[in-house]
């Protein structure tokens, strides 16, 4: 039994990769090793994304490094391209687990005609109907009431599909953070609200964000239990997220976890030498130390079970060269015309669209001629 | 210059029955909850106590609390569920208890409704209604009174309609049920029980878009929406018994509008007033003027006239005097004629 509302994270594995509490039997090393592969899957294509944006051919990135225990956990606790997801903008490691393709994650980047959002929105703000993935907005929070509003949706159409909201902790300070939560509590919705706490809301740390001991203890405000737990510990996210989640899915209303993490890097390119003004170099090495990845492989080390260098180097190569090949087909698509200005504002186009369209082709093949 | 006196469309054909404004709302919702599962009603108040002014009275015990449902007093919540129910394949219809209490859900309603299927590439859609009373008249002070409908004007992805008559309340709420695109309903609330007007009993909707000619005319085009209709209807009256024969168009939709018929009307005329009760600064008719100017600027024979409120909050009292009554909107043709 989880407990839900407990002053300290549930941890499952120490920092030093030893069980604090026994590992639950389906943690074999098999399903370790995969969700190392995961999760090293997700560092790397970090690096690969910070690259193409040094080299021009993106223009923005939030990378999500130092998180993948929470994120690949959350992922694995969910049925993929089942349950809805209504994420943020730093999700893609998420993403990535539960089944959208790096290919598209790429083009949705690259805003080429393979990007499935037809290059409307900035890089990292991608959206798969297939996986039930909704879009993102870059205005925080605002995920959060509809999120609420499509489990309300679900319990109307009476199936076990859930709703799986993620945010991070400077979305707590939003209002509309506690309208959807208000409204899910209210509507005992089907909704798993999962806040990735990384500690800064850019350069607001989380102690400038709010006055209360953790975000998990304002679940009780809204009629849900809120779980804590160590978001860098992938057992502990799995075991906790799956147990909020099944709880969600049996129909005993919303609920919230807490995932106490880090973000290693900056908030995105935008902050990346700005970000050494708000946090210190020790703040940051206490955490590089805590770094999930790590404490996985002292775990499967632990449990006689290392991963070895060279599989580990062989695992890094052939997501970097995935990454590369997604690039060069992405990049080979093209980049969307002037067309996708005007469609899909509407279900059709109305006149005064067709006139501005109208004048934008004279204009395009003007240019041409 | 000779008056013309007959209304011009639409004229409802069939059996019709006379009903009013709020009627029509409130059989638009009933249908539409009866013709489709998806459809589901919400906002404060609207359950039990059937909204603040008994536009869905009754419809809870009709259809149930799963379909028609009071919601937390929270306007991001109300449109923001909305969202995720179009998300998800219902057809929400939520009401906002008064235009001017949308300020919580604007960034639901311009960062989530107007936006999700252009950013997912058409991948998501948003068919979504949002259902407030709007306008003064009621003796409201400013926080019961606004017509807020610029802001959303201006925004592209929202269709943005307000009917004056119960046949155009009744088929424009349908068509904004049954359509794909998040629509932001008006409702003139000063003329719910005051406009009255023959309905048919069969279904039909209103498309959206179409603005409708009430009154034929050579002289001056008087152009306007919402709750100033009936006030533009006696200027034209008025001016009738004066030999001045003005023709009135009701926009009733104001994204999309429909330019072709405001500029038809201009090029027949040539002589414009434009009415509406928003402040004046960033008005809706604004781009009605720039319109006219930009398509019939040869037929202009006087600069194009606007009569709309004053760019200040919209007082308790004098709330008459605020509005764009019969006398202000008179004294702007009139300045159109002279000129």
């Amino acid at each position: 039994m989880i407990d839900p509302h407990t002053p300290d994270p549930i941890q499952y594995v120490g920092e030093d990769g030893t069980p604090v509490l026994a590992l639950p039997e389906r943690f074999t090393p098999a399903l370790l090793r995969e969700l190392h592969r995961d999760m090293l899957r997700a560092r790397e294509f970090d690096r690969k994304l910070i690259t193409l944006l040094r080299q021009g051919r993106t223009t923005f990135y939030a990378q999500s490094s130092g998180m993948e225990a929470t994120q690949v956990g959350l992922a694995r606790s969910l049925r993929a391209g089942h349950d809805w997801v209504w994420p943020y903008y730093r999700d893609h490691t998420l993403a990535l687990s539960m089944g959208v393709p790096m290919y598209e994650l790429i083009s949705q980047c690259l805003g080429t005609n393979s990007d499935p959002c037809r290059g409307r929105q900035m890089p990292h703000h991608f959206a798969s109907a297939a996986l039930k993935f909704v879009s993102i907005s870059s205005s925080i929070a605002s995920q959060v009431p509809p999120a609420a509003g499509s489990a309300m949706a679900q319990k109307y159409l009476g199936t076990d599909e859930i709703t799986v909201c993620t945010f991070g902790d400077g979305a707590t300070s939003e209002g509309d953070w506690h309208a959807g939560m208000n409204m899910a509590g209210a509507n005992q919705a089907p909704c798993l609200f999962v806040c990735e706490n990384n500690q800064w809301a850019i350069s607001t740390g989380v102690r400038q964000q709010t006055a209360s001991a953790t975000i998990h203890i304002k679940a009780q405000a809204y009629g849900m239990p809120g779980y804590y737990v160590d978001g860098n510990d992938i057992v502990a996210v799995m075991e906790v997220c799956a147990h909020a989640a099944e709880r969600v899915r049996r129909g005993d209303g919303p609920a919230l976890v807490e995932c106490l993490t880090y973000r290693v890097g900056s908030h995105s390119n935008a902050d990346a030498d700005a970000e050494k003004q708000y946090r210190t170099r020790e703040e940051v090495g206490v955490w590089l130390a805590r770094d999930p990845i790590l404490r996985l492989e002292k775990l499967l080390e632990h449990l006689g079970e290392p991963v070895s260098p060279e599989e580990r180097a062989a695992l890094i190569a052939q997501t970097h060269r995935e990454v590369d090949q997604d690039v060069l087909r992405a990049e080979a698509t093209g980049q969307p015309d002037w067309r996708i200005i005007f469609e899909d504002v509407y279900a059709d186009l109305p006149s005064h669209l067709r006139d501005q369209a109208a004048a934008l082709r004279a204009e395009q093949e003007g240019a041409r001629a | 210059m000779t008056a013309t006196q007959e209304k011009a469309t639409p004229t409802p054909v069939g059996e019709t029955r006379t009903i009013n404004l709020i009627q029509a709302i409130t059989e638009a919702l009933a249908e539409e909850l009866d013709r489709d599962h998806r459809v589901v009603l919400f906002g404060e108040d609207v359950g039990a106590r059937g909204g603040v002014f008994m536009a869905t009275a009754g419809l809870q015990a009709r259809f149930g609390r799963e379909r028609v449902f009071d919601t937390p007093l929270s306007e991001a919540s109300i449109v923001g569920a909305a969202v995720g129910m179009a998300a998800r394949g219902l057809r929400p219809v939520a009401e906002i208890q008064f235009a001017d209490y949308m300020g919580p859900g604007f960034d639901q309603i311009i960062s989530q409704a107007a936006k999700l299927r252009y950013r997912s590439g058409g991948q998501f859609t948003c068919p979504l209604v949002i259902r407030t009373p709007s306008g003064g008249g009621v003796k409201g002070g400013h926080h019961h009174s606004q017509s807020p409908e610029a802001y959303y004007t201006h925004t592209p992805g929202l269709k943005v309609v307000m009917p004056s008559t119960p046949y155009d309340a009744k088929g424009l709420l349908k068509a904004a049920i049954r359509g794909e695109d998040p629509v932001i309903y008006f409702e003139p609330k000063r003329l719910y029980r005051a406009s009255k007007g023959e309905v048919p009993t069969h279904d039909y909707t209103v498309r959206i878009g179409e603005a409708a000619v009430r009154r034929e005319g050579t002289d001056l085009s008087l152009i306007g929406y919402g709750g100033v209709m009936p006030d533009v209807e006696r200027a034209a009256e008025a001016l009738g018994a004066e030999g001045v024969s003005a023709e009135v168009i009701d926009l009733r939709s104001l994204v999309p509008w429909d330019q072709d018929a405001v500029v038809r009307s201009v090029q027949k005329t040539g002589r414009a007033v434009l009415v509406s009760e928003a402040p004046r600064i960033g008005n809706f008719m604004g781009e009605v003027a720039y319109v006219i100017q930009e398509r019939a600027f040869d037929s202009l024979l006087a600069p194009v006239g606007q009569v709309a409120g004053f760019d200040t909050p919209y007082p308790y009292v004098q709330d008459r005097v605020y509005l764009p009554g019969p006398n202000r909107i008179l004294a702007a043709c009139v300045r159109a004629l002279n000129h």
